[in-house]
């Protein structure tokens, strides 16, 4: 394998996880969630002998997001809300919970609004970067933002309650 | 914990450190990919030759003797490679062309068929938008692209952004590429693009909200639709997050 087939190898184990887990919480779907990103990788190996030495994890990232928010574009697709989580022994009631208020959460934003906040909140990236990321003014990161915050805050109450109800 | 940080917890506390992707299968995908862009990057360097070389007669024909210099700023030509990824339709329609590519030694293609008038103004000139000839290697039925342009007062045309498919045919019914302002030029450029059917009405959505394009109908084939946003509904390079055509009757197209 040459030398940069191998760097890729170690920075593709290293950062699939993530990636992969940022594109379950933008499509609340696993198969959507692995194939988008493989084709970040994909698009990243394709370019990897002028990134590997700069940003290679940014470059793949705003690729997994860029690539999801235009998939969104056309057509339009519904979020999934009733994924069925992995079980595990433990913690699984836990587990199943946070997934299932996570899902729906996350579900009652529309695909920019999720795209910010898991820039924002989970790559806890600046606002300026989300910006140049998404192609967008900082103008509209912070008030996208404040808008999915409080989507996010009317919902958990009336989450809350429907939780309390089963 | 306050909900911010419910959120952010929930978000770690759910992955999943052992999700394994196919890289073998990456690699190989990779590896096509990248072989398509090189064959992309000389095809899309014919394709300007190909421009420059029609063009040298078409500046003569367009401007004619003792009309204005042509304009400082040289028309940009942007030349859409093939698509480069295994998600085809995430391609397809509302993302742009990549940045157009600034060629200072290019004339302008004649347009093809009549301006279309935006009614925007950038000072003097006027925003329109127009056809003009492409030719992209191995794709035949590739023969046009939409260009927005100005025009100053007494004809000089500035080209700031042409977009074309790259791939198929540019006379498919539904949409084409969408061509969004990228910075470059000197004045915002409004979102634009072309529908091919009986549209009467494209209808943009961003941040859940609907804007309606403005539309006219080609001079050269009445099928096809050439819209455009007003740049007071949908500011300039802001990305759609879908769009719809409607006929005379209201059904979507």
């Amino acid at each position: 394998m040459a030398r940069g087939d191998a760097d890729f190898v170690e920075f593709a184990r290293a950062a699939s996880a993530r990636l992969t887990h940022a594109a379950f919480l933008m499509t609340g779907d696993h198969h959507q969630a692995e194939d988008a990103a493989q084709t970040a990788l994909v698009r990243t190996y394709a370019s990897w002998s002028r990134i590997h030495d700069d940003d290679a994890y940014g470059y793949a990232r705003r690729t997994l997001v860029n690539h999801l928010v235009d998939g969104w574009r056309r057509p339009m697709r519904e979020y999934p809300t009733d994924e069925v989580p992995e079980q595990r022994r433990e913690d699984v009631a836990d587990d199943v919970a946070t997934r299932r208020w996570l899902i729906a959460i996350l579900g009652a934003l529309s695909p920019r609004e999720r795209a910010i906040v898991i820039l924002r909140y989970y790559f806890d990236l600046p606002e300026a970067q989300v910006a140049r990321e998404l192609s967008v003014s900082v103008g509209t990161v912070k008030s996208t933002s404040s808008r999915a915050l409080e989507k996010l805050r009317s919902a958990t109450p009336r989450m809350a309650d429907e939780e309390a109800r089963r | 914990m306050s909900e911010l940080e419910r959120l952010r917890h929930a978000m770690r506390a759910t992955e999943r450190p052992d999700a394994v992707l196919d890289l073998a299968s990456v690699m190989r995908e990779g590896r096509r990919l990248r072989t398509r862009r090189r064959v992309a990057g000389a095809g899309a360097a014919t394709l300007a030759t190909g421009l420059a070389a029609v063009v040298v007669v078409v500046a003569v024909g367009a401007s004619g003797p003792g009309a204005p210099a042509p304009t400082e700023r040289p028309p940009p030509v942007a030349v859409a490679p093939p698509s480069v990824g295994v998600s085809p339709m995430a391609e397809k329609s509302l993302k742009s062309t990549p940045p157009p590519t600034v060629r200072n030694d290019e004339p302008l293609p004649k347009p093809l068929g009549q301006l279309v008038d935006s009614g925007v103004r950038h000072g003097t000139e006027r925003r329109v938008y127009y056809f003009v000839p492409v030719s992209v290697p191995g794709e035949p039925k590739v023969s046009i692209g939409l260009a927005a342009g100005r025009q100053a007062p007494g004809g000089p045309l500035t080209t700031d952004i042409l977009v074309n498919d790259v791939e198929g045919s540019d006379r498919s019914a539904g949409f084409h590429q969408i061509g969004y302002d990228e910075g470059s030029a000197p004045a915002p450029v409004p979102t634009f693009g072309y529908f091919v059917g009986p549209a009467k009405r494209i209808i943009g959505t961003v941040d859940g909200r609907q804007v309606d394009a403005r539309v006219a109908r080609w001079s050269f084939d009445k099928q096809v639709v050439i819209f455009w946003f007003d740049p007071v509904h949908l500011t300039p390079g802001e990305r759609l997050d879908g769009i719809v055509a409607r006929d005379g009757g209201g059904r979507r197209l």
